[in-house]
């Protein structure tokens, strides 16, 4: 016997990020899922924005990991709010983890949080979390047929940011192709060249963030 | 492993609605985009399903294509490639119609 199901195999996930969305709207929050392979930087970035956005907008982070507190403690250096998940085996944070975080988060406190996903270019790009926008950072180091290799996650991506562009010269990365290939599996992507080490390109990285925080709530900063 | 355990369960509770007592086949709709390697879901969907209705079940992938339709003159096209340029006016305004879809379309039960 055949039965009919038709059943969207993500939808619960979905289901409960609408769910988070909602609270993170409630509380003036615009939420950032930032996804990348393990070592592109991702952690650093939040560093040097944490800094950026001083006396400005408040930064958050829910950072999530397989193992260890590591990144966690290093943001508390920065005297930011983290909360630090740890999957244990799973290569992706879903909805219901980010749930499971919000009570330990002061989110009256914050403006912009990002959640830092698990190191993994598959897996994170097929579960919302309840962000406004999904975020992908690339680094030179990495090659430049990444997004040819992982479409998903570059086609999900409204911000693509490639990091370590200091070390171009060391590389045979190229980043005119780079983009085209980002480009071409999602022509709507903006593109910001970055490096964490010497600073460039990260003013262009915050006032980007100061511009969708003033689409979402059309104040420069909360009253 | 999520996903192929999302399947499982999906693929239960249709059946147990039934009061069907196995599950012999799981078909699933996957689009080109999600990028899955079949072998690797067909891999942990089989250990998903150990001890369960499931077990023994087959699971049948069928991928479908990344389709898309021009917004500037409609045209609806196969997007090879990840070239997203209309064929019939170059348009680069595409809108994804399908290739994304990840859900179980149905099972066969006994």
């Amino acid at each position: 016997m055949k039965i009919n199901v038709m059943t969207d195999i993500l939808e619960a996930n979905d289901r409960i990020a609408a769910d988070n969305s909602k609270v993170f709207d409630k509380h003036r929050n615009l939420v950032l899922n930032l996804m990348s392979s393990p070592g592109a930087g991702k952690t650093t970035l939040l560093e040097k924005t944490g800094e950026a956005l001083k006396g400005k907008l408040r930064l958050g982070v829910i950072a999530g990991d397989i193992e260890t507190t590591r990144d966690a403690e290093r943001l508390q250096k920065y005297k930011l709010p983290v909360v630090q998940l740890t999957t244990g085996s799973a290569c992706h944070l879903d909805a219901n983890m980010i749930t499971y975080a919000l009570p330990h988060i002061d989110l009256k406190k914050i403006d912009i949080l990002v959640i830092e996903n698990v190191g993994n270019l598959v897996c994170p790009a097929e579960f919302k979390l309840g962000e406004d926008y999904k975020i992908m950072m690339l680094s030179v180091t990495e090659g430049d047929e990444k997004p040819l290799k992982y479409p998903l996650m570059f086609r999900e991506s409204s911000l693509l940011l490639i990091n370590k562009i200091d070390l171009l010269k060391y590389t045979n990365f190229n980043l005119k192709e780079a983009k085209a290939n980002a480009r071409r599996v999602n022509p709507d992507m903006d593109i910001i060249d970055i490096s964490c080490t010497t600073g460039e390109g990260i003013p262009d990285w915050i006032s980007w963030l100061n511009q969708r925080y003033q689409n979402k709530f059309g104040t420069k900063a909360r009253a | 492993m999520a996903i192929a355990r999302n399947i499982v369960n999906i693929a239960i509770a249709a059946a147990e609605k039934e009061d069907a007592k196995r599950i012999t086949k799981v078909n699933v709709v996957a689009g080109e985009l999600r990028g899955f390697i079949p072998a690797q879901l067909i891999f942990c969907f089989g250990l998903m399903a150990e001890n369960t209705i499931a077990s023994g079940a087959y699971l049948d992938l069928e991928i479908t294509p990344v389709m898309g339709k021009c917004k500037k003159c409609e045209e609806t096209f196969m997007v090879k490639d990840y070239r997203y340029v209309c064929p019939k006016c170059q348009g680069e305004d595409i809108q994804t119609v399908s290739g994304t879809e990840l859900r179980v379309k149905d099972i066969e039960v006994e």
